[in-house]
């Protein structure tokens, strides 16, 4: 039988073994270094070896560097590609709806003869 | 190369402020369409408009906050005052409804045969599913602080978890009132009490529906590590906003559900 202390209870609770060998809150040491490709055998990130993996590694601080360039560009458009054409879709519709709606509305407005 | 020597955060401009006021007016217009000749098109375009400009403005507030670093704690603060004032403008909106529901209800006129519930009415037994419904909140309430708490002590599996408690109450909570919805012998359109149920809990089931999404994009940001133990106000906007959700949810209960059958 393992056990581990319960932050919610403030008491010892049971527990399973990947809960001793994996202590909650003590992350294993995930190396950041690209492994050395070998084409020979299949790779194995070290990440992959660890008993709790949600949605892969930390991506923040890569995306903080990218974000944070001083190119200029807004940040609304500032991943490039999928954001401009992400604007542009949104942007044609609502503009293109308003004229839509605004010769909807005139029409409507006429007077119709029995 | 100029740096500001304030900690404010001088937003870059941004298209969504015009593409958002647009697509209510289209929202509007859509309705008029819907109601008075029958058109759909112009309603699903502005839902689709609204949809695209909310993922882009947050995505966009993300982006400043997480991965930029403006999220001074002077602006945290501006924030935490406009979420606040916020829930505030949205429990006035709820108050409206509990004013028209107990003008009607305190002296309800003839024509509804002067008790309430109107006669011919047969409303739903607050014990059954409302009473479920309430313990669901009430729960998914318990869940959240828990949740909030993990995430303050660093505990990322139980912060997951919880959060993740929160949801399914909060969709089970959805999916209950749905079936009573379709089960209820009176309709929006069975006088005064058909309006003031079917709108004050309609808008409120709404709110839970908002509620359940702001806390799933809580859940995808902490899977992908946005938060940390001592920087997380996304997270706690939630959570503010799903404990308002309970507290109105306890309102109508009171009110609509048990002292008015």
């Amino acid at each position: 039988m393992y056990y581990k202390f319960s932050s919610f209870t403030q008491k010892l609770t049971g527990a399973w073994a990947s809960d001793a060998y994996n202590p909650q809150g003590l992350r294993p040491v995930v190396s950041t270094e690209a492994p050395p490709i070998i084409f020979a055998t299949p790779t194995k990130l070290s990440s992959n070896s660890t008993a709790y993996d949600y949605a892969g590694k930390n991506k923040v601080p890569e995306l903080q560097k990218f974000f944070q360039k001083s190119d200029g560009v807004p940040i609304h458009l500032k991943r490039g590609l999928p954001d401009q054409m992400l604007y542009r879709t949104t942007m044609a519709l609502t503009v293109g709806g308003t004229i839509y709606c605004l010769i909807a509305l005139y029409m409507a407005s006429q007077p119709r003869n029995k | 190369m100029t740096h500001q020597t304030h900690s404010y955060h001088m937003v870059n401009p941004s298209p969504w402020p015009l593409t958002g006021a647009l697509s209510a007016f289209l929202m509007t217009s859509g309705l008029i369409m819907w109601f008075h000749f029958n058109s759909l098109i112009l309603l699903a375009l502005s839902l689709l408009t609204n949809t695209l400009t909310m993922y882009q403005w947050w995505r966009d507030i993300v982006r400043e906050s997480t991965f930029q670093g403006h999220h001074t704690p002077t602006v945290q603060k501006g924030l935490r005052y406009g979420m606040i004032l916020f829930i505030l403008s949205e429990a006035l909106f709820f108050m409206g409804f509990f004013w028209a529901f107990y003008h009607s209800s305190l002296a309800p006129t003839p024509e509804l045969g002067g008790s309430w519930p109107p006669t011919g009415i047969h409303p739903l037994n607050p014990l059954e599913v409302p009473l479920l419904n309430t313990s669901v909140l009430l729960a998914s309430g318990v869940s959240i602080t828990w949740a909030h708490h993990s995430l303050m002590e660093g505990n990322r599996k139980h912060t997951l978890q919880a959060l993740l408690i929160t949801i399914m109450l909060g969709l089970y909570f959805t999916l209950l009132q749905v079936s009573e919805y379709y089960e209820a012998s009176f309709t929006i359109s069975d006088g005064i009490y058909g309006s003031t149920f079917f709108v004050a809990t309609g808008f409120h089931g709404l709110h839970v529906i908002i509620g359940s999404t702001f806390l799933i994009v809580c859940f995808m940001r902490q899977l992908t590590f946005h938060f940390t133990s001592n920087h997380h106000f996304g997270f706690e906007a939630a959570a503010w906003y799903w404990h308002f959700v309970d507290v109105v949810w306890l309102f109508l209960y009171i009110s609509i559900y048990w002292w008015g059958s």
